[in-house]
């Protein structure tokens, strides 16, 4: 028993840790622009110009018999011409969500922009007093200002954002989980405490009743069976709430021989290929064992006679299901029985689509994150 | 009758030996996990295993894995499995090994003292006891699976085929149903020319009959 609940423990561990990372990246990726081909060939051909230019006014000085160095003015040009695209590519390496970073590159970028072209004008002016002082100061001033506010108020609520949404996915991804246990508990709690009992009961009660003699007033008889068929009744409905909770077949033998089971029961006829590495956590399990038996139900209600294969294949970090059947299709997404579905999948980060041509069939498709 | 229990929910071991005790059987030895019933068996060669399915350490289907053990090393052994549930798979499972008498009831039967040693002796002796929730089990995926033949039964007629296939005689099926053994046979012989099915002599053959058909659907 240890031994599973390690097991279990390690692998909630590893399916939190996936989801962290899976909502990580999506803040990261979902924002970041890169440049387009257009771009890129536009700001290519400029480029090429400016760098012959370059090459060119050194040779046309050299050639118009030296002087004063002036094509340096001609290359200080293309700088200031070329460091408002540098500035922009900076920008928008940062991610929009992170807007007040981005705020702060910006400033940061434009600081250099016009703290170089200050100390280059000075340079080739001919030196003389360092005037730059004064622009540069107020420069820095006005960084170190917005460095001091950013860090408490711009940069600050995106870094906590990221942080909440971590910590969210944390401890919903831990709730799911012990919810998972908790319910695998109460179920192997009524199995061994209420149920036994019971069956406990009614066994003493059939012993009682193989006491009674034949002349034992019939009304006596009745009542002792009438407490049996209680009892009965009573197992009945505790078993079907554990069946409710997670059938036997899919707690003892995992989602492939659970699915195996639905698959012969189905009125339709169902093939199922399993491809399944590592035995996902409980909850992985429990939501791909009920989306497939509502998916078979659904088929069965509405196209009998169709023909359906189930698709299990599971990584180390997701689990992908397919149920295709070839029957009337038409399946509304947004009714109540897949809403339901994607409902369960959303739960555990996963995704939950449905394509349902009319006339063509419908087919399931839910990936499940379940590890990293 | 020699008869060997697994079961490690002490309040329910107790109860099944005290039962079978007062009713004239000898417990000749008891275990609480699958490798006890594997011992068991080899040591005292008993006329019938009780098992249940769920047993340590894994508390899953560890008792129904052991009692195919079992079966695969001792072909003749009868086995009775006790579960709180009904799982087709099982059954399917335990049907399948062996050449013994096979039982799947579910653990409340017991309360029904009479019932429960009459799938004792049924067992110990060769024949088959399942449990009707599995027998209705199987009726419902055969039915789903559409077919004609136990379509056209009557409900009386299904009644019948019900009782054959939890493995009771004729005369038990008279006795449940309150009607002569005369009658019995007549159902009988029409179900059996409605599903097409070989008139076997023997009880045991005729619910392997009846069996094979309603598991056609898998």
């Amino acid at each position: 028993m240890a031994d599973r609940t390690d097991d279990d423990a390690a692998a909630a561990r590893a399916v939190a840790a996936g989801r962290a990372a899976a909502a990580r990246a999506m803040l990261v990726a979902e924002s970041v622009t890169a440049s387009s081909p257009r771009e890129r060939r536009i700001v290519g051909i400029l480029g090429t110009l400016a760098g012959f230019l370059s090459v060119l006014m050194p040779i046309m000085w050299l050639v118009t018999g030296l002087g004063e160095f002036w094509p340096v003015w001609v290359w200080f040009g293309f700088a200031c011409a070329f460091g408002p695209y540098w500035i922009w590519q900076r920008v928008r390496a940062v991610p929009a969500s992170q807007g007040g970073y981005r705020l702060y590159v910006a400033q940061a970028g434009l600081s250099i922009y016009v703290a170089v072209i200050v100390l280059v004008v000075w340079l080739l002016s001919g030196l003389g007093s360092f005037w730059p002082a004064w622009p540069l100061a107020a420069i820095a001033f006005l960084q170190l200002l917005h460095f001091l506010i950013g860090e408490h108020h711009l940069v600050g609520p995106d870094a906590a954002l990221t942080e909440r949404v971590d910590e969210l996915t944390r401890s919903r991804s831990g709730a799911l989980d012990v919810q998972a246990a908790e319910l695998r508990r109460i179920e192997r709690d009524l199995h061994d405490g209420a149920q036994a009992r019971l069956v406990a009961l009614t066994m003493q009660l059939g012993r009682a009743e193989q006491r009674l003699g034949d002349d034992v007033d019939p009304a006596t008889r009745a009542l002792i069976t009438g407490a049996q068929e209680e009892a009965r009744l009573a197992i009945a409905e505790l078993r079907d709430l554990a069946r409710g909770i997670a059938p036997p077949v899919l707690a003892d033998r995992g989602l492939a021989a659970a699915v195996e089971a639905l698959a012969k029961r189905s009125p339709l006829e169902v093939e199922v290929a399993s491809q399944i590495a590592l035995r996902p956590a409980p909850v992985v399990e429990s939501a791909a064992y009920f989306v497939i038996a509502e998916a078979l139900t659904n088929a069965a209600k509405h196209s009998p006679g169709a023909s359906v294969r189930v698709t299990l294949v599971g990584t180390d970090d997701r689990l992908q299901l397919v149920v295709a059947d070839d029957g009337i299709g038409g399946a509304d997404p947004h009714g109540g029985g897949l809403t339901g579905l994607a409902q369960r999948a959303q739960a555990l980060d996963g995704t939950l689509t449905v394509v349902s041509p009319v006339g063509h069939g419908t087919t399931i498709t839910a990936e499940l994150p379940c590890g990293s | 009758m020699r008869i060997v229990i697994v079961e490690d929910h002490a309040l329910l071991r107790e109860g099944i030996v005290a039962l079978l005790r007062e009713n004239g059987h000898e417990v000749v030895a008891q275990a609480e996990d699958g490798d006890g019933l594997l011992r068991i068996v080899a040591a005292h060669r008993p006329d019938l295993a009780i098992v249940d399915v769920r047993l340590p350490p894994t508390f899953t289907d560890e008792g129904l894995r052991a009692a195919i053990e079992a079966r695969s090393r001792t072909p003749e052994l009868a086995v009775l499995v006790l579960s709180q549930y009904v799982e087709p798979v099982y059954t399917a499972e335990l049907l399948a090994s062996g050449g013994g008498g096979i039982g799947y009831l579910l653990k409340e039967r017991v309360g029904d003292v009479g019932g429960f040693l009459d799938s004792v002796a049924r067992v110990a002796g060769g024949g088959t006891a399942l449990d009707r929730e599995v027998v209705a089990e199987l009726m419902r995926d055969r039915s789903a699976t559409g077919s004609a033949a136990l379509d056209s039964l009557t409900p009386r007629e299904r009644e019948v085929l019900g009782l054959m296939a939890e493995g009771r005689t004729n005369a038990a099926i008279a006795d449940a149903l309150v009607v002569t053994g005369g009658a019995v046979e007549k159902h009988v012989t029409n179900i059996f020319s409605k599903l097409d099915l070989p008139a076997s002599g023997g009880d045991h053959r005729r619910v392997l009959a009846v069996l094979a058909f309603l598991r056609a659907a898998e």
